[in-house]
């Protein structure tokens, strides 16, 4: 007899959502199975990295995060550049710290200036990710919608506080959103019904669970975002049937155990290689519990990323 | 201040009661009240949190400390938290329309406990009184034949009814002798049963009064306490009464309650409070039947568990702390008088038994009533309260549960909210153009507020027509001048200050949507937790039993379009009122009942669900209008946007 590895039976798909414009375009999700289990189903689209600018010098980043950016970190679109031609980036995540109302709060005029800039300057996917503040989210994002009319951004968070004015303006503007809930299945589907009630089309919404870093919790997002493609795959739970974006890079990179430079603590050795590491895996973690895009930071680590996603792919 | 040696006191006036009483200086005023008897509503037991207490201090002095529930404004008009406030002068105080209990408020109630059509769907049993009066003529005494009075009594007693076992209450014997040969040896003896064939004389009266023979019916609930008096000759009833349970001013819910216990000498008082309710209650049953206060022979209580305890003089504070554990489930028959209740001294108290901490002797009765342990049918029954409670079952297996849904559907919570009386705002429409409402209320008076059963209707009406959304937020995109900001965020007008008696709009705010999301989930998360721990679905409920005086005047449809009930064809909900009361009265027909619930109460189940993993599951899935899961809801369609 011979052995045949039991197989789960899939009765949903992931939907399929293009990012981006034009030839540029990537699309990501469509699976018709668990992460990659190739031999169930389908993974029509590999998982994708979104390497991470900031429309600001970071001012709390290690150094081991710093110095494969040196002298752009002060220019967003050199930054962009950068990421594409030295590392080939797939897609850019521009994080609007520079927007945060308890920080420098630029406005909403200063940061899509900025977002204008960086997107007439690349010619891949841009996501566009605000400070969650719903006030000036909602401020900043609906003008950066306007500005950025027909360049397909990918904005967000889009969150139950302040889903109906941004959400609006992507409609309007034809971008797609980021529906960001706090961890719990039941939230994020609620805040999906309620983007769909708004008009909002299924292949234009890509949801973020809310993700932490390995140490912080992880296993609390991994097991989320393991029943949402439980009740999106073998439930039929349609409302569900979305691709998930992870946020992770930054989580990482702010954790104790990362920034502890290795004078302070040299038990925990050398820390370039800690912060890579605790990127990467906690990375990893997340593409094994269904994640479509994680954003990332550090090029090693996204070398080590697209290594074991080959590795994970071709037989 | 200084405190003087010898304490002056002070008059303090309330109005509109008219009611003087004079205390220390340096009292407290909700002390003061309740010592009047002058009822002030306190949601919270007097912890200053709820704000229910707010009186107009007319004239003098008080000290009192202003907390958030208490604006600015109405404080200095000289509006005060009772509870938070001390007396220091002779005081005028007017207690406002919101801090009021209002007789009245439960009219509509006896209203309908007199329309209601007897539905018992429990079968099976006989008109078998656990107390019954026999007549017997005995044996005149000769000099071959002088046995004792007592044995002469017990010997045609147990030739009469065909008893073994029989005992005597020692309290009969000393006017035994004079009864006896009051008519010639003709007299009355009232026999109880106390358990399965052991039974007891109880009293004995001269003569033939097989006539007058009475029960008294009560489920004794956490706000209120409703009776019933029973003709145990015809079984029917022949008066009902209700009345708030006096031990509110001393907190609206069980663990304001159990935490006012706590307090020196507290227990005593909430038993006091408690078997005071029930004395007015006998008295009011009795003058209005015409019936003699001798002629009462047995009284039947059904009350949660806490009620239970409080009644007896329990101490109910281990009923809240984990693992939850009550001190009794099957409280021995007692006298009546004993624990301070106005009977004769012969008078038995059954109290039903409970199942656990949370699932009380009310429910036990109402499952009883309803005939759930006898269906072959699988019944989901449901009693909607601050307590919701919740049964799933059949004859063969029975689970239970209690969730705190909150004093939302009894008003709680909910800013123009109020109990189910004159001016209630129940019934509502609304205009899909203009988005402007029709509002009806209670007796088609002026607006006061809003109801439970209302705030259903509103909110189902809302949804439907898109006002508010899936996540209970009000829609701003409409324009009307219905919807506005208000003090507590976006709100709708429901009725405008010139149609209400209040002097204000009255209007339903994100926060109350909020409460009601919440107290419709726990009872929704309930079902479903119950109905996976029985391994069924929703949809395999045959029979959906709503109990509970608030459950008559649900909209069934819009219940279901908020999430409240579960989606299921219309004609298999029942209603069957007050079902704890109903088990009691039943238990005072048939023997074969009183065993039933003993039974009952033994073979229920009791899930906890404070503790329950699932049940926050479900709970967190049900926090959305009708449902995350709208499968769980095929007949509620939800507007879509523009």
């Amino acid at each position: 007899m011979v052995f045949e590895i039991p197989k789960i039976e899939y009765s949903g798909q992931i939907k399929k959502v293009t990012l981006g414009s034009d030839n540029s375009a990537v699309t990501v999700g469509g699976e018709t199975s668990y992460p990659f289990h190739l031999f169930e189903g389908g993974v029509p689209n590999l998982p994708r990295i979104a390497m991470e600018i900031y429309d600001t010098p970071p001012d709390d980043w290690p150094e081991a995060a710093l110095a494969p950016f040196e002298g752009v970190i002060d220019d967003p679109v050199n930054w962009a550049k950068k990421c594409i031609d030295e590392y080939n980036a797939e897609m850019i995540c521009l994080q609007l710290l520079s927007t945060d109302p308890n920080g420098l709060d630029r406005s909403a005029e200063e940061a899509t200036a900025v977002v204008k800039k960086v997107v007439d300057a690349i010619e891949i996917p841009l996501i566009v990710w605000g400070t969650a503040n719903h006030e000036k989210d909602t401020e900043v994002l609906r003008k950066v919608c306007e500005v950025c009319q027909g360049k397909r951004l990918v904005i967000g968070p889009v969150e139950e506080g302040d889903y109906k004015k941004i959400a609006a303006a992507a409609l309007g503007y034809d971008h797609t959103v980021i529906a960001s809930s706090p961890i719990d299945i039941n939230l994020a589907k609620q805040l999906n019904i309620l983007l769909g009630n708004l008009g909002i089309p299924e292949e234009h919404i890509i949801m973020d669970p809310t993700v932490s870093s390995i140490g912080y919790g992880i296993e609390y997002c991994y097991s989320v975002m393991e029943r949402i493609r439980m009740a999106a795959l073998t439930q039929q739970d349609d409302k569900l049937q979305l691709p998930i974006i992870c946020n992770i890079a930054k989580e990482t990179w702010k954790t104790k155990e990362v920034k502890t430079p290795e004078t302070e603590e040299p038990k925990l050795g050398d820390a370039k290689k800690r912060g890579i590491l605790m990127e990467a895996m906690s990375a990893l973690v997340l593409l094994l519990a269904g994640g479509d895009v994680v954003v990332m930071r550090h090029p090693e680590a996204i070398k080590l990323i697209r290594e074991i996603i080959t590795e994970l792919t071709t037989s | 201040m200084a405190i003087n040696s010898k304490c002056p006191r002070h008059n303090v006036h309330f109005e509109p009661d008219n009611i003087i009483i004079q205390v220390d200086t340096g009292a407290n005023l909700m002390e003061t009240a309740i010592a009047a008897g002058v009822h002030i509503n306190a949601s919270c037991g007097g912890a200053g949190v709820c704000g229910t207490c707010n009186v107009l201090v007319k004239s003098g002095q008080v000290e009192s400390t202003r907390t958030d529930k208490v604006s600015q404004i109405d404080y200095n008009n000289g509006i005060r938290q009772a509870c938070q406030t001390r007396v220091f002068s002779d005081l005028n105080i007017e207690i406002p329309v919101g801090s009021r209990l209002e007789k009245a408020v439960l009219s509509r109630e006896i209203e309908e406990l007199s329309t209601q059509k007897p539905v018992a769907l429990v079968s099976g049993w006989s008109f078998k009184p656990p107390v019954e009066k026999v007549c017997l003529d005995l044996p005149i005494p000769t000099i071959d034949d002088n046995v004792s009075d007592l044995s002469r009594l017990l010997r045609v007693i147990k030739q009469r009814c065909n008893l073994e076992n029989i005992s005597v209450n020692a309290d009969i014997l000393s006017g035994l002798a004079r009864i006896l040969r009051k008519y010639n040896w003709q007299l009355t003896a009232t026999i109880l049963l106390e358990t399965n064939s052991n039974y007891r004389v109880i009293n004995i009266e001269p003569g033939d009064t097989r006539k007058s023979h009475y029960s008294l019916a009560f489920d004794i609930g956490t706000t209120a306490v409703r009776g019933q008096l029973l003709d145990l000759n015809r079984g029917m009833v022949i008066s009902h009464c209700v009345d708030y349970n006096r031990q509110i001013s001393y907190g609206e819910d069980v663990i304001s309650r159990i935490a006012w216990s706590q307090k020196t000498g507290g227990l005593k008082r909430l038993q006091e409070a408690v078997t005071a309710t029930l004395n007015d209650l006998i008295k009011r049953l009795i003058n209005s039947a015409g019936v003699e206060f001798q002629s009462i022979s047995y009284m039947v209580v059904a009350a949660n568990t806490v009620m239970t305890q409080l009644l007896t003089g329990l101490d109910p504070k281990y009923l809240r702390l984990s693992p939850y554990v009550p001190t009794i489930s099957s409280v021995p028959l007692l006298k009546a008088k004993s624990i301070g209740i106005n009977t004769e001294e012969h008078v038995h108290l059954y109290i039903v038994p409970s199942v656990a901490s949370y699932v009380g002797g009310d429910i036990v009765a109402g499952i009883l009533g309803a005939g759930v342990h006898q269906s072959d049918e699988t019944i989901l029954y449901i009693d909607i309260g601050t307590n919701g409670e919740i049964v799933i079952g059949n004859s063969e297996i029975m689970l239970a549960a209690s969730c705190s849904a909150g004093p939302t559907f009894e008003g709680g919570g909910i800013k123009h909210g109020m109990i189910a009386t004159s001016g209630a705002i129940e019934g509502f429409e609304i205009n899909s153009l203009d988005f402007e409402p029709v509002v009806s209320t209670i007796d088609n008076a002026k607006a006061k507020g809003i109801c439970g059963s209302g705030l259903i209707n509103v909110a189902a009406k809302l949804l439907e027509s898109g006002i508010i959304t899936q996540n209970g937020k009000i829609n701003t995109d409409f324009s009307t001048k219905r919807i506005r900001k208000g003090e507590d965020g976006y709100e709708y007008v429901l009725c405008k200050k010139a149609k209400t008696q209040i002097g204000k709009d009255i209007v339903i705010t994100e926060i109350d949507l909020d409460n009601l999301m919440r107290s419709k989930a726990a009872m929704y998360a309930g079902y479903q937790t119950l109905a996976k721990s029985m391994g069924i679905n929703l949809t395999n409920i045959d029979r959906v039993i709503i109990a509970g005086t608030f459950g008559n005047n649900i909209d069934i449809k819009n219940a279901i379009t908020i999430g409240l009930l579960p989606d299921l064809p219309r004609e298999r909900f029942v209603f069957i009122g007050n079902g704890s009361l109903l088990g009691s009265r039943l238990i005072s027909f048939s023997s074969d009942l009183l065993f039933d619930g003993e039974t009952i109460a033994r073979k229920m189940t009791n899930i906890e669900l404070s503790e329950n993993v699932e049940f926050m599951s479900n709970y967190m899935a049900a926090l959305f209008l009708p449902h995350t899961n709208m499968k769980e809801f095929p007949s509620v369609s939800i507007k879509k946007g523009k």
